[in-house]
């Protein structure tokens, strides 16, 4: 039978978790945004909007440290993160488009080498996602194959009931395993009425048609005609829930400090400068088309996945209106 | 390869040994591991990288320069020009800087076991082929004929000056070293042209002869052609991709040209390579 959870139970769930030293992470009105952060009681939670920001930082900080370093009598001594103090997490209430995001990132983090400070946190994390029930003109997520109530990535689902509270699907063993654990929170219904996930009006894309024409199309006058006026001002990536490029930098003098790991961007104009002078995408129309190709070419050449969520994050930040779902209907559409 | 297993990111000590400057603004560290079991282990292939850090300022990406058949030691050469590498520059002997990798791929040097080499460099690309001139040159009975054209602006513009001396005065390398026009002066031994003219004049016979260049994008830009003219096919040529990197492991997203890694898939590519990429490098 269906399990459910009703909105004060919820709250009850947040505050159990945080009891048992959890780190409790979701959707919390923040002035006047909404965006996902540490919660310190469960009716913190807020559930009506999509928060401004992606839940990215639940796993990939904006910025970390991964080692200090000390010279003391001469002699320099590297220190290490210890891994083993990061909490115990739960992602309460993300999106679709967010709780797919972590899944998707897993692959760059660990092909090859094993990005420890990105994996532990997605270890220790269970994600409790949450369907959509309504959907702005930027959501976009049934064209890039996803859907508001796609349980991608999520351990446990919500889903809103016509008659108030939520449905709880279980997903993963993660997800029962902690669904168990507060049992008596939730309740076995019959039968559910849940409320009718909203339909983003973007039509679903042929990702595969548009992977074909990147892969012939480098040179194309079109990536000029759309990112002349892109400002590479970073926005669109610093939302996006897949976008994961990073810098590394020291903190400190030379004596003490942290090395840290911090986003970045291919937008900006520094991103490829060579120390020489010369840049590779010296040009924005070059930097936004390796946006573009990274997340529907590159990134599916090596790892078979898409880097996009069709959060729609990007087109609501851009300064200059470039819209991403508009950029791909086109691309789509060419022959 | 002597990679950390738990971070990534973490460099190992090494302590400068020694410093050579090579130019005004040029500068060879000689680095020594600081933990024994590194110094032992720490082994790599021609042609791959590291990120050197000077703690304080950050990372900066050079290949190895020295070669791998030289244990207990490895070296980097780096032009002063940002914040890190003038942080390292202000290093002295006996200081500490850290060391991550190798990264990258290699020169495929078995399979050019009983090739004749065409060394081809210009300024201060002459370190990510001097690792495997040296590599070679310490395994020379395995080559045939080697030659090795470097240039640069001007003579005191040349890195490895005494190295040049000592490959000029060996007996099996042909050196063949230029300056830019106006580059020269009174005590100038070598050529005067631009690089890729005085590879054409140079002649190395192509047949059976890999061919490797580092230098400049312009530099490289008019020497394939000279190559090309000499009958030098494009997989028989050889490069190095320079770019800017910071991770070295495919994860921070920086380098890529196409959908090809630098820092993973290169840094080493032959020109049939090369010319098949996006040309965005």
């Amino acid at each position: 039978m269906p399990k459910t959870i009703t909105e004060q139970n919820l709250h009850l769930l947040v505050d159990a978790l945080l009891r048992e030293g959890k780190r409790v992470v979701g959707p919390k009105r923040a002035g006047t945004v909404t965006l996902y952060e540490p919660l310190r009681r469960g009716e913190e939670l807020s559930l009506d909007e999509l928060p401004r920001r992606s839940a990215k930082e639940t796993f990939f900080p904006v910025c970390e440290s991964i080692l200090s370093y000390e010279k003391r009598e001469g002699r320099m001594t590297v220190r290490d993160v210890d891994l083993s103090r990061l909490p115990e997490s739960v992602l309460i209430a993300a999106r679709s488009c967010d709780a797919a995001a972590p899944g998707i990132l897993d692959a760059v983090f660990s092909w090859d080498y094993h990005d420890e400070f990105y994996l532990e946190r997605r270890r220790r994390t269970v994600i409790i996602g949450l369907a959509c029930t309504t959907a702005d003109d930027a959501c976009f997520c049934t064209a890039v194959g996803l859907s508001p109530a796609a349980t991608q990535g999520s351990d446990l689902f919500l889903t809103p009931l016509a008659g108030g509270g939520y449905a709880c699907a279980v997903v993963t063993e993660k997800g029962e395993a902690l669904l168990t654990a507060h049992a008596g929170l939730f309740a076995e219904a019959e039968s559910i009425e849940a409320l009718p996930p909203a339909e983003p009006a973007a039509a679903p894309l042929d990702l595969k048609r548009i992977k074909a024409w990147l892969d012939a199309n480098f040179e194309h006058p079109f990536w000029g005609s759309i990112a002349e006026r892109c400002a590479g001002c970073g926005a669109c990536a610093f939302l996006c829930p897949a976008c994961h490029c990073f810098d590394i930098s020291d903190e400190g003098s030379e004596t003490k400090g942290e090395r840290r790991k911090h986003w970045d961007a291919c937008g900006f104009g520094k991103f490829t400068n060579h120390a020489s002078g010369h840049n590779p995408r010296d040009v924005q129309p070059q930097r936004y088309r390796n946006r573009i190709m990274h997340k529907f070419k590159y990134y599916d050449d090596k790892f078979g996945l898409t880097l996009c969520t069709g959060c729609g994050r990007c087109i609501r930040a851009c300064p200059v209106g470039i819209d991403i779902a508009a950029v791909l209907d086109e691309i789509n559409s060419k022959p | 390869m002597c990679i950390p297993d738990k971070n990534i990111y973490k460099p190992h000590l090494a302590t400068i040994d020694a410093i050579v400057d090579e130019t005004h603004d040029i500068r060879t560290f000689r680095l020594v591991f600081e933990d024994e079991a590194v110094r032992d282990s720490f082994a790599f292939r021609a042609g791959q990288f590291a990120e050197y850090s000077a703690f304080g300022a950050g990372e900066s990406t050079f290949c190895i320069a020295s070669s791998p058949t030289r244990k207990g030691h490895i070296e980097c050469c780096f032009r002063a020009v940002g914040r890190v590498t003038e942080a390292l520059r202000r290093l002295e002997v006996g200081d500490t800087v850290g060391v991550r990798g190798p990264y990258g791929n290699s020169f495929p040097i078995e399979e050019f076991f009983g090739r004749n080499l065409v060394f081809v460099a210009g300024g201060i690309a002459l370190p990510p082929l001097r690792t495997l001139i040296w590599n070679c040159l310490d395994w020379r009975e395995k080559f045939g004929d080697i030659t090795i054209v470097y240039g640069a602006r001007t003579e005191a513009d040349l890195v490895y000056k005494r190295e040049l001396r000592e490959w000029e005065e060996r007996g099996d390398v042909r050196l063949v070293k230029t300056v830019d026009p106006g580059g020269n002066g009174p005590s100038w031994d070598g050529q005067v042209g631009f690089v890729p003219m005085v590879l054409e004049q140079a002649a190395p016979a192509a047949e059976n002869t890999i061919a490797l260049v580092c230098g400049p994008p312009v530099m490289i830009k008019f020497t394939l052609p000279v190559l090309e003219k000499l009958g030098f096919g494009d997989d028989a040529i050889y490069t190095t991709l320079e770019n800017r990197m910071k991770c070295g492991l495919g994860k921070c997203g920086r380098c890529n040209v196409g959908n090809v890694y630098v820092c993973k898939d290169g840094p080493v590519f032959t020109a049939k390579q090369v010319k098949a990429m996006p040309q965005e490098f």
